[in-house]
């Protein structure tokens, strides 16, 4: 489930999911909602991501983060993720295998650049059924 | 009130008394039609300004310009200046995402007359000539990485050493187009390669480039040292240091979070992440910063050569259209400045230099009129050119409003505009718009944002800004 919220200068979504996976499979398909009309949903090329942060929100934030960069800057749309989240004394680690296709402003109905997520507002909590999250990103 | 408690000070100054962990008072300025877009947002921009006022080492007030709108971490229109002395901090929050985004004033010396007959043709070569939106990258200039850090420690002049550019240009850019303290070995491998092609666009949101003319001259005395009248034709250059700022404020933000902790900052909102200025993580942000600011400055001169070749492109001789830089000032950044003899770092997200007669910095030309404040409005209506006054200097650390603010989500412009086709409107006024994509001219419509006229006259009634002339668009590019 995503829910776009409405913020004056900005954009942001709640994202509600079963499992963390799932959560951060979500908040990757809302972002591309944010950047395109028709975000793509399948694709041929490959991509891994590692990343790691001390707890769920600042993953998330380094999660968005890398697929701003991705798109970018590498020109790489990730239209769905294989996600694993393991947690350690350290924090989290995210490990996932991205399928994506090349950048393609036209066809993909590109609507505009988005700065970064940012940690304002930004909230992950489990609920009784799953996970939620908020994010608000700078446009 | 919602929890944040204020009250008026005289006609347009509102001030919210130090309560709660707030440091130093915060104040605010304001008309009716103002403070009621703050309440019908739940004062979410005030409590900002309130956040803002518990950081450590904060020389009151904490400050909010008329163009006050619901950020991040600061409210946009935000204003604080720290001491480094009594631990003052700096926030990337405090500066923004976009490194030292700015504007950039052209003047010409062509009537609105002159343009008309080669407007289509001028409006394709700017498109052609300056990228905007994604893609936006060049690649027609390429920039090696050992050129890219001459170009963060160098800024502007980096460019006109190059040839992209006049000398007498840099006179006219806020600090001269660099400024020192910059250190590209504090800048990311990754900052560096999303800013790499990136030097000379414009990027997409809110960032435009715009010709314009003068419609009404307020102050003849300012409006002449500034070289402009009633009929000139002018370009407006709105864009900032774009994935590169936007990567180095990622990089020190989820750095600051930890060093916050480790320097017992207690943050009310992490988005204002914070360390001592004196601390090495500081440091390093204001180095990295000043870098980023560098490329912001660069990346306005490489756009304003480009917007020269694409006047000749249209048929205007240089002699003919004698493009000159006004004026180039940032909206977001931190500078040491200097106020009733104590040195403080002032931050400024969303708000303009706007040193009055006799400052230093200002441009000799400009010296006993006040430095040039240049305020962006919305692309169907106006945008205004200030001076900084007096009283700038003594009550908003030498600051004032950088733009209009919005007033509506882009979620909710979009939906507004999906009925109509805003550039034939626009057309229809006179105005020619060149887009990389349909969904930002939506999101820009006018009437999401406030008229600007209403910011500038609270900036002018206040004292901390004075109206010195109006400007109307011709032709807008947008990413």
């Amino acid at each position: 489930m995503i829910r776009m919220l409405d913020h004056t200068a900005d954009v942001g979504f709640e994202v509600r999911a079963p499992t963390r996976e799932a959560l951060f499979e979500t908040a990757r398909e809302g972002l591309l909602r944010l950047m395109f009309q028709h975000p793509p949903t399948q694709g041929s090329a490959t991509r891994e991501v590692t990343l790691q942060a001390p707890d769920l929100e600042f993953l998330l934030v380094r999660w968005l983060n890398e697929l701003i960069y991705l798109v970018q800057t590498a020109g790489f749309v990730p239209a769905r993720a294989a996600i694993t989240i393991t947690e350690d004394a350290q924090g989290f680690t995210l490990r996932a295998r991205l399928e994506g296709q090349p950048f393609d402003a036209e066809a993909m109905g590109w609507q505009g650049e988005i700065k970064s997520a940012t940690f304002h507002g930004l909230e992950v909590r489990p609920e009784t059924s799953g996970w939620w999250a908020r994010v608000v990103l700078d446009v | 009130m919602d929890n944040v408690p204020f009250e008026r000070l005289d006609r347009y100054t509102y001030r919210i008394p130090r309560h709660g962990k707030m440091w130093v008072d915060a104040v605010f300025y304001a008309n009716d039609e103002i403070l009621a877009q703050l309440e019908a947002e739940g004062y979410a921009s005030l409590k900002q300004l309130v956040n803002v006022a518990t950081l450590p080492g904060i020389v009151g007030p904490a400050l909010a310009m008329p163009d006050i709108h619901w950020g991040y971490g600061f409210p946009i229109g935000g204003v604080a200046a720290f001491d480094p002395t009594a631990g003052g901090v700096v926030s990337p929050g405090g500066v923004g995402f976009d490194i030292n985004c700015g504007v950039r004033l052209l003047t010409t010396r062509l009537t609105r007359e002159d343009l008309e007959p080669r407007k289509t043709r001028l409006a394709d070569a700017l498109y052609r000539r300056v990228p905007a939106g994604v893609g936006s990258a060049r690649r027609d200039v390429r920039w090696s990485p050992k050129d890219l850090k001459t170009v963060l420690r160098e800024g502007a002049r980096a460019l006109v050493a190059q040839g992209f550019g006049e000398a007498a240009d840099l006179e006219r850019i806020e600090s001269g187009g660099r400024l020192p303290l910059a250190d590209p070995d504090r800048v990311s491998a990754r900052a560096l390669e999303r800013g790499g092609p990136q030097l000379g666009t414009l990027g997409s949101g809110n960032h435009f480039l715009e010709v314009q003319y003068v419609d009404e001259v307020y102050d003849p005395e300012a409006a002449e040292a500034y070289g402009l009248w009633v009929g000139q034709v002018t370009v407006l250059i709105h864009t900032g240091s774009r994935g590169l700022g936007h990567q180095v404020c990622q990089d020190y933000v989820e750095r600051f979070l930890q060093a916050a902790r480790r320097y017992g900052i207690e943050l009310v909102d992490r988005q204002l992440a914070a360390a001592p200025i004196e601390s090495p993580e500081g440091q390093d942000y204001l180095h990295a910063m000043a870098a980023a600011a560098n490329f912001a400055f660069a990346n306005r001169q490489l756009i304003t050569h480009n917007v020269r070749l694409a006047f000749e492109d249209a048929g205007f001789l240089p002699r003919d259209h004698q493009l000159r830089v006004l004026y180039d000032l940032a909206h977001n950044n931190a500078k040491f400045e200097e106020y009733a003899g104590r040195r403080v770092l002032v931050h400024r997200k969303g708000a303009t230099r706007a040193f009055g007669p006799g400052a230093p910095d200002v441009p000799p030309a400009f010296r006993t009129v006040g430095q040039p404040v240049l305020v962006p409005g919305d692309m169907g209506r106006y945008s205004f050119v200030l001076a900084g006054t007096p009283g700038a200097m003594t009550r908003t650390f030498g600051s004032s409003c950088h733009g209009a603010g919005r007033q509506m989500s882009r979620h909710k412009a979009k939906k507004a505009a999906r009925k109509r086709n805003l550039i034939a409107e626009l057309e229809a006024q006179g105005i020619l718009v060149r887009a990389a994509s349909r969904a930002t001219v939506d999101e820009e419509m006018p009437e999401a944002y406030k008229d600007v006229a209403s910011v500038v006259d609270v900036v002018h009634g206040a004292g901390i800004g004075k109206k010195v002339a109006r400007l109307r668009p011709l032709i807008v590019v947008k990413g």
